[in-house]
């Protein structure tokens, strides 16, 4: 709707583009908070990620390596309520509320370094492809597809394979798949708004493709980015977990999914403590940024592409 | 207003009636590929031959319907696509453009070395898509182009004073406070205010995005505006707005535009010239009253006569043209428009293509078509899956079942067994000509005779 | 303080296919309320072509499309009013081809239920059945739909399904409106099995699928299947499609702009319909295909004397296709009128500006009346004259009551102080005093 006319209503309180910007990302946080499930999800993200970020505050870490789990060799496999151990312990005696809390931490590296490696890469290579066209274009996407075939797991067993099983691994190949999702979205994107007639109007201007491509392109295509990026964070912790689970990663990692792993033998025992909890983590992570992610998918994008 | 050309010559005001932009012979084709292997299988010929001059402080009208050309033509002389043939010449003086002509006059490979240097002298320095650097700048300052649609041409998430300002950072001659009052300048000369500067596109309204438009192709005090269809999407009051605000700009300012539009009333309202596009070539150009009041072109005439508002009687029969514009990319011989022309002579381009179009409309005779062999466009075997079907379109050639003039074009008719060998004769693309000073028209008639 | 509108009882409404009577439809957005379409009347009559014209936000879409309940209800809100609809029935004594009965249209009306066609206050007088299209749902509003008031569109090219053949798509309507007559052809008749029937009406079950690909029942279908193609052909005929066997197998993007449309308005009249909506039909088209379907239009309304409302931007084209055009500004009506009338003698100052804002030979470079200002905000409007922000002749009392839809002469209605001036002792506005 039209806001008003040339008489229109005089500048407000925080006046210049400072000001716009701000009552913008207001409006947006608005809209997020209004969103009941929106918020859930942001509400745990914040919980989990505070947990990963004061660790150390609020468990004593382990020495030397505090992402490994510590080992009470008097306390094996007690259950919840146990003085010293709220979350009882593993077969190995490990402290099975250091798990939940340091395998946050973990978890927050693996998805902020698979999300941000991927995301850069596949914004290259996506945005070559998409801005620059022809050969290049085609070269890349026969790349992309060649990526596109291997499926995770088992790139991930192979580097593993070859590699030696580590977390460090499993990063890596995790971020050897993810890249190419992003590939997509963004020469997609780039090759619509390419046509839009704001980007003829910088050309007609005599602006720089460089800078095309950074004023005009790159900020109206990064919207799927943003929330698949926002999707990913969880997914990439689900799938690492997995990858875990089925022992790709060191043992004794303070790691959900290796903890899982270890524990699900005591479970036929009634030892159900040691996997549900870090199982339990697991599936909250990937629900919180699930919902965060379909909540931004709802507000930026019939936000950014048709507002009239 | 000082002049924007940095080269010596004198100021604005005695450079009218000089010419801005020559366009000469101007192509552009655009590919179409088939197939696994993306062969080009052929071109669609948006524009095909076309030239005119547009003179200093003038509007030329560019008219015609959808594929006609005349968007593509708008891209070219505004720099934004390349030419595939022919050009687009800026900044030329008398003397150039007539050396220009000269040399262009004469066949590609008649010429001498001395002249190609010539040639090359002046396309590197005035051809639009050969520019360079320096050149290449000067051209971006002072050709501009406001677009259709206003909502599109502006990024949604830039600030008025970040789309509009943007022409003055790139060529670096405000920044900051500067800038921001430079800004609000342009803002206010097309009607808009400070308050205005930091909003977003999709708090205005569609006259008003125009307006911002418009600032923004003003900020560099440009010689010339392409402007494509400005007013196509506006209500028509507030079409009357921005039309009445670009006449005052260009009176102000001294301005040059380039008006595209497919709307006869708005084109005789701002044009001094019209150039009537059809199929990617000019059928007809002049003064407006000259294609208002005396159009020498059928293709004209019929634009003029389906316009409800150009006829001030309302009870005259919309005149209908028959059939659809053709396969730009097989564009019909002789004249483009004689497929659909009311007026056709026998020399006006009959062909092979006409013969399988009229078949298409016999479903019967169509079906038995199997083959068609082509010894060129005006030469080939029609070949049918039984004789019957051959004498009827034999027939049929011979009676009133196909137009008049077409049979008078007819050299041949042979049927032998199931084929029918069908020959016109071959004519020569239309050229324009001269109907009176500075109007033309491509058309064999001398005058369009009274369509009823 | 507003004047009320003129009731609609005032208006000599016998012979109207359809009454539009107070009609509110508003939205609820997210900085309030939108009185999109805010006290419209007007009505209809059969035969006859009305043009309702006016510009972006006006609400004349929103008003055509409440016909047939298109507004999506949320965030569309009918906050009041109605539309008759006076639905006519095939002449039962030529079967719809035409005849001196039913004066050749091949419809008669449906006679009131209440009243047996003498006339009383459920049928308003007519004698013939009326129905609220405003309060109507499933079968009976899907029986109206298509048949007895029919839709075309600005845009052929959406407004058509890409992924059905054109046959499929004109089929559909005579599917589901005219089994009967299809079966009729088809030789089958009153003997036709409830499993033929749902065929044709497209409500066939996955095994009767099968069993009528079979052959005992294979060649029955091949009969329908031909019927069909014979009606969708002479529909396709009537809008001088050249060569309708070859365009009815193919699909609308192989179709030129004019063709999808002809396409179009053969979909919408295929069933003979009382009524028709026709929203923009031509924006979409170049300026001689364009002419070329406005008098395809002309012509069949002329031949079928049906009603069509003719929805457009477009003074001068209305100018050649309507009998009585509507002006519509910020929600409401504000002329009414013949169109010759409203043309040589426009009342209301917006209609002037309108008419005034079209380049034409007479006005100078640059000198186009322009209307000043913007068309208003429709949230929480003001109890005032809609236009008074933009009118040059405004005074006082128009800033503070909303004046109604008079009659003027003859048929002619404005709504505008200028000529129906307030029953109060105020200032009063006319043509010589530009007040702005």
């Amino acid at each position: 709707m039209a806001v008003d006319t040339a008489a229109g209503r005089s500048s407000r309180t925080l006046s210049g583009s400072l000001g716009t910007r701000l009552r913008r990302f207001g409006e947006i946080s608005r809209e997020v908070l209004r969103n009941p499930t929106t918020l859930i999800g942001l509400l745990l993200i914040v919980g989990m990620v505070a947990m990963a970020l004061f660790a150390p505050l609020l468990i004593e870490p382990n020495t030397p390596n505090p992402y490994q789990m510590p080992r009470d060799w008097g306390a094996l496999n007690e259950p919840p309520g146990t003085p010293g151990h709220i979350l009882g312990t593993t077969q190995q005696g490990g402290d099975v509320l250091y798990g939940v809390i340091w395998g946050a931490r973990t978890s927050l590296r693996l998805s902020l370094i698979v999300v941000s490696v991927t995301v850069v890469i596949g914004l290259i290579v996506g945005s070559l492809a998409g801005f620059v066209g022809g050969k290049v274009d085609e070269l890349l996407m026969r790349l992309v597809d060649v990526f596109l075939s291997i499926p995770e797991l088992i790139f991930a067993l192979a580097i593993a394979a070859v590699l030696g099983p580590s977390f460090g691994n499993i990063i890596l190949a995790l971020a050897a798949v993810f890249w190419v999702k992003y590939a997509r979205i963004i020469r997609g994107q780039v090759i619509h708004i390419k046509q839009n007639e704001y980007v003829d109007a910088a050309r007609v201007i005599g602006d720089s493709k460089l800078r095309i491509y950074m004023k005009d392109v790159l900020p109206n295509s990064i919207t799927p980015v943003v929330v698949q990026a926002t999707l990913d964070m969880g997914n990439v912790v689900l799938i690492g977990a997995t990858l875990s689970f089925i022992g790709l990663a060191e043992a004794g990692l303070a790691e959900w999914g290796v903890l899982v792993s270890q524990g699900q033998a005591g479970i036929s025992a009634g030892r159900w403590w040691a996997s549900t909890f870090p199982g339990l983590m697991v599936f909250l992570w990937a629900l919180a940024f699930n919902l965060l992610g379909d909540g931004f998918r709802d507000i930026l994008d019939p936000r950014t592409e048709s507002k009239r | 207003m000082t002049s924007t050309i940095d080269s010596p010559s004198p100021s604005g005001a005695d450079l009218r009636g000089e010419i801005a932009i020559s366009v000469r012979d101007l192509r552009k084709h655009f590919p179409i590929r088939e197939g696994a292997l993306q062969r080009v299988a052929g071109h669609v010929r948006a524009v095909d031959g076309v030239s005119f001059d547009i003179r200093r402080g003038e509007t030329v009208g560019l008219v015609g319907e959808s594929g006609c050309g005349k968007t593509t033509l708008g891209r070219c002389v505004s720099g934004l696509s390349d030419p595939t043939g022919g050009g687009v010449y800026f900044d030329l003086t008398g003397d150039d453009n007539e050396r220009l002509d000269s040399i262009l006059a004469s066949p590609e490979a008649d010429r001498s070395e001395e002249l190609k240097q010539e040639l090359k002298q002046i396309e590197t320095r005035h051809r639009v898509d050969l520019l360079q650097n320096q050149d290449w700048l000067r051209y971006r300052r002072n050709c501009q182009v406001v677009f259709q649609d206003a909502f599109a041409s502006l990024n949604p998430r830039h600030l008025v004073r970040e789309i509009v300002g943007r022409p003055l950072k790139v060529h670096k001659e405000a920044f900051g406070e500067a800038l921001t009052e430079r800004v609000v300048g342009l803002l206010e000369r097309v009607g808009l205010g400070r308050q205005h500067l930091y909003r977003y596109p999709h708090q205005f309204s569609g006259g008003q995005r125009q307006r911002i438009s418009i600032a923004r192709a003003l900020a560099l005090d440009p010689e010339l505006i392409v402007l494509d269809e400005p007013t196509s999407a506006l209500d028509v009051s507030v079409q009357a707005q921005i039309l009445n605000l670009l006449n005052e700009l260009q009176e102000e300012l001294d301005l040059t535009y380039l008006f595209i539009t497919h709307d006869l009333s708005v084109v005789r309202h701002m044009a001094d010239r019209v150039v009537v596009m059809y199929l990617g070539k000019v059928a007809e150009a002049g003064s407006t009253e000259d294609i208002f009041e005396d159009a020498r072109h059928p293709y004209s005439n019929a634009l003029l006569r389906a316009s409800p508002d150009i006829e001030d009687d309302p009870d005259a029969a919309l005149i209908t043209l028959e059939g659809s514009v053709p396969d730009p990319a097989r564009p019909p011989q002789g004249c483009r428009f004689h497929t659909r022309c009311p007026v056709a002579t026998p020399v006006c381009g009959w062909e092979v293509d006409d013969v399988v179009r009229w078949l298409e409309d016999e479903p019967g005779m169509f079906d038995a078509l199997t083959d068609v062999t082509r010894q060129d466009a005006f030469n080939a075997d029609l070949v049918f899956s039984d004789e019957s079907s051959a004498s009827a379109l034999a027939a049929a050639l011979r009676s009133a079942k196909v137009p008049q003039a077409a049979r008078e074009a007819l050299v041949e008719v042979k049927q032998a067994g199931n084929a029918v060998h069908v020959v016109f004769e071959m004519v020569p693309e239309v050229e324009l000509t001269t109907r009176g000073p500075g109007h033309v028209a491509a058309c064999v008639l001398e005058r369009t005779p009274e369509l009823d | 303080m507003t004047v009320s509108h003129a009731p609609e009882a005032e208006i000599d409404t016998t012979g109207a296919i359809a009454s539009v009577v107070g009609l509110r439809v508003h939205f609820e957005s997210k900085a309030g309320r939108v009185y999109a379409v805010d006290g419209v009347d007007f009505h209809i009559r059969d035969g006859e072509t009305l043009g309702l014209v006016g510009e972006t936000g006006c609400g004349k879409t929103v008003t055509a499309r409440s016909f047939l309940r298109l507004v999506p209800m949320p965030p569309g809100v009918h906050a009041g009013g109605s539309i008759y609809f006076r639905p006519h029935q095939p002449c039962p004594e030529c079967a719809g081809t035409g005849c001196e009965v039913c004066d050749d249209t091949g419809r008669l009306p449906v006679p009131c239920p209440v009243c047996g066609g003498e006339g009383c206050e459920t049928c308003g007088g007519s004698g013939n059945e009326t129905i609220d299209l405003t309060s109507l749902s499933g079968k009976a509003l899907h029986d109206i739909r298509g048949d007895r008031i029919a839709m075309i569109f600005q845009d052929p090219a959406k407004a058509l399904n890409p992924a059905l053949t054109v046959r499929s798509q004109i089929a559909e309507v005579y599917g589901q409106h005219r089994t009967e007559e299809v079966l009729q052809r088809a030789g089958l008749g009153s003997a036709a099995s409830m499993l033929m029937r749902r065929f044709v009406s497209q409500r066939s079950r996955l095994w009767e699928r099968a069993l009528l690909a079979m052959p005992p029942l294979r060649k029955k279908r091949m009969r329908v299947e031909r019927a069909i193609d014979d009606m969708v052909s002479a529909a396709l005929a009537e809008t001088q499609i050249p060569n309708p066997g070859n365009v009815m197998a193919r699909y609308p993007h192989e179709l030129s702009g004019g063709m999808k449309q002809r396409v179009m308005i053969a979909q919408a009249l295929a069933c003979n319909p009382d009524l028709l909506i026709a929203d923009e039909p031509t924006t979409a088209l170049d300026v001689t295909v364009q002419a070329r379907i406005i008098e395809l239009i002309k012509e069949l309304q002329a031949r079928r004397k049906s009603a069509v409302l003719y929805i457009s931007h477009d003074l001068s084209l209305v100018r050649r296709v309507c009998d009585r055009v509507a002006v519509m500004y910020a929600g409401r009506i504000v002329e009414i009128g013949g169109t010759e009338e409203i043309f040589a003698n426009p009342l209301h100052p917006y209609t002037r500006g309108l008419l005034a804002a079209i380049p034409s030979r007479s006005q100078s470079r640059g000198q186009l009346v322009a209307i000043r200002g913007t068309v208003p905000e429709l949230i929480d409007p003001p109890p005032s004259c809609r236009f008074v922000e933009r009118c040059s002749y405004a005074v006082a009392v128009c800033g503070e009551v909303d004046p109604g839809l008079e009659n003027v002469n003859g048929g002619h209605r404005v709504a505008c102080f200028i000529h129906n001036p307030p029953d109060m002792a105020v200032e009063v506005p006319s043509f010589s005093k530009v007040t702005s």
